[in-house]
């Protein structure tokens, strides 16, 4: 019996259903011992047009089963993306979506316009959920206007495909799934991390410099499946869960919730091997039940 | 960069509530220098790695020196010979040592001695001459390993040696290389802008990918601790906005 563990996800071919998830994967060039084979796809680090310094220190803090970060997407500014990163894209054997970012919607068009048909970029998750900038961000998230208009910014400028990374920040994670799967997006990613606070008890103040940050790792997984399954019962087009997946059990909970493919993040810090740990993990899984596809993965996905 | 299971072989106490581990790492071992670090993970531990500075190395084994700060480090130094942690070094630039130089003058500050004794047999083997000033509150807290042609001793107290800062006690040298809390190491700054220092920031993954280890550079922005770091020279860094002391204790 041969496996086929592959999957399409809105308009990108993925050879395996794991990917590396922005921010925690740099621009792909940075992780070491890096199995290439076990990589369904790569998300950038996050980008704005101009280069950005990011937020400072301290910027992390563990917390139970966690972290809380708020980097303030750090980067280099999209110019020195397609310089000295698109190049070794163009030249690897899996897609690379670059993660999005702007203070306004016009800004996340104009990075949209700049990065399409750059050799290397297979397409774009939008990142309307990011819980570090002052401006933009999770404030596109969490309306379902704002959220729509942003992706309907980008899919103007762009025929590549357009995927958009949802906050879970929300009172109902359907409302703003269905606005964004409206304004054209060919997938949704979910979720991003939640906004959270740790204290200082010998400062008196929040650990984090920027006071509050996204908390990711293992301790917000169960909130995570219960907000991709909620994505995926509201929208027809494919869901990437998110949120926490450091065993291949756990990316199982989410392709059976009803996504299409996962996304891991937190636990390549941890163990750099992760990945393809999940990505072997599933395969091991699904030859274990007789199951020759994820086309045949039974999943919980009732429609009401 | 190696990912090693990395059994413990050894443990000494060196000063009050300070331990060197030993493990085995021969990748590791046969090519780390000093100023790198191992960023080191255990079962049942928190959720992120550790970073300490390799403190000594023997033959196919590495040493590490650390101090109960939280939970983390309370359960490494639970650990006993036979117990594995995980290992994922060598990490960071050290401080690469280069011929030339005639002296060498080694500035540490409490847990600061870790990346010491591989630094001063790199000197040594450079052909300098080698003073190490070790520094610490009191002599119970003095780490009782030293290297080296000379060793000066400096106490907060005055109960070992000279009393006052490390940094005070130390003379001059061709190359000053220091390590310790980060107001100690603005100090240094201000006698040695050309100092080499290793700085502590928190950090996350260890290799350059979350960007959670900035340390603030005087010419503007940030660069990463765990890839451009640990060790800068004094006078690149802006002390006045790296965190001076690092809120350790963690309730994962």
């Amino acid at each position: 019996m041969t496996l086929d563990l592959s999957v399409a996800v809105g308009g990108v071919a993925l050879r395996g259903p794991v990917m590396a998830a922005s921010g925690t994967f740099g621009y792909g060039t940075e992780v070491p011992l890096l199995e290439r084979r076990a990589l369904g796809a790569m998300v950038s680090k996050g980008i704005f047009l101009k280069p950005r310094a990011g937020t400072p220190p301290p910027r992390i803090a563990e917390t139970p089963s966690g972290m809380l970060n708020a980097i303030g997407l750090q980067g280099p500014g999209v110019e020195a993306l397609i310089r000295d990163y698109a190049p070794r894209w163009a030249e690897w054997d899996f897609p690379v979506l670059v993660n999005i970012n702007g203070e306004s919607a016009a800004e996340y068009g104009e990075l949209a316009a700049r990065l399409d048909g750059v050799p290397g970029v297979a397409g774009f998750e939008i990142n309307i959920s990011c819980p570090n900038v002052e401006q933009g961000g999770l404030y596109f998230g969490n309306d379902p206007r704002a959220a729509a208009a942003v992706t309907e910014a980008v899919r103007k400028r762009t025929n590549l495909p357009v995927w958009v990374k949802l906050t879970p920040m929300v009172s109902d994670i359907g409302i703003i799934a269905r606005a964004v799967e409206s304004a054209g997006a060919d997938a949704l990613c979910a979720i991003n991390t939640f906004v959270g606070m740790s204290m200082d008890l010998n400062a008196y103040r929040p650990r984090l410099s920027f006071r509050t940050g996204g908390l990711s790792g293992p301790a917000i997984r169960p909130l995570a499946v219960h907000l991709a399954h909620q994505a995926a019962r509201a929208v027809g087009i494919p869901v990437v869960g998110i949120g926490g997946i450091a065993r291949p059990e756990d990316a199982m909970e989410f392709l059976v919730a009803g996504c299409a493919a996962v996304q891991v993040g937190t636990a390549t810090f941890v163990n750099p091997r992760a990945i393809a740990e999940v990505h072997d993990g599933i395969a091991a899984f699904l030859a274990a039940r007789g199951l020759e596809s994820l086309a045949d993965l039974p999943r919980y996905l009732p429609r009401d | 960069m190696f990912l090693i299971d990395a059994p413990i072989t050894g443990k000494r106490q060196v000063a009050r509530g300070m331990v060197v581990i030993a493990m085995e790492a021969a990748d590791i071992a046969s090519c780390v220098r000093a100023g790198q670090f191992v960023n080191l993970g255990w079962s049942r531990g928190p959720l992120l790695r550790r970073p300490f500075s390799v403190y000594r190395v023997d033959g196919d084994r590495i040493e590490v020196v650390l101090k109960e700060v939280g939970v983390g480090t309370t359960q490494l130094l639970a650990m006993e010979p036979g117990d594995v942690v995980s290992c994922l070094g060598p990490l960071g630039r050290g401080f690469e040592l280069k011929p030339g130089p005639r002296t060498i003058c080694l500035v540490s500050g409490g847990l600061g001695v870790a990346p010491m004794p591989l630094a001063a047999k790199e000197a040594a083997a450079l052909g300098m001459r080698v003073t190490w000033v070790h520094g610490a509150r009191s002599e119970a807290e003095l780490c009782s390993e030293w290297d080296g042609d000379e060793v000066i001793w400096a106490t907060d107290d005055g109960s070992r040696g000279v009393k006052g800062t490390a940094v005070a006690a130390a003379p001059d040298a061709d190359v000053v290389l220091a390590c310790g809390p980060n107001r100690m190491l603005s100090s240094v700054a201000e006698r040695w802008p050309g100092a080499m220092v290793a700085v502590e920031t928190y950090m996350g993954c260890g290799t350059g990918v979350c960007l959670g280890c900035a340390v603030p550079l005087k010419k503007g922005g940030y660069d990463r601790a765990c890839k451009e770091g640990p060790v800068y020279r004094a006078s690149d860094v802006d002390w006045g906005a790296l965190p001076s002391h690092l809120p350790y204790a963690v309730t994962a």
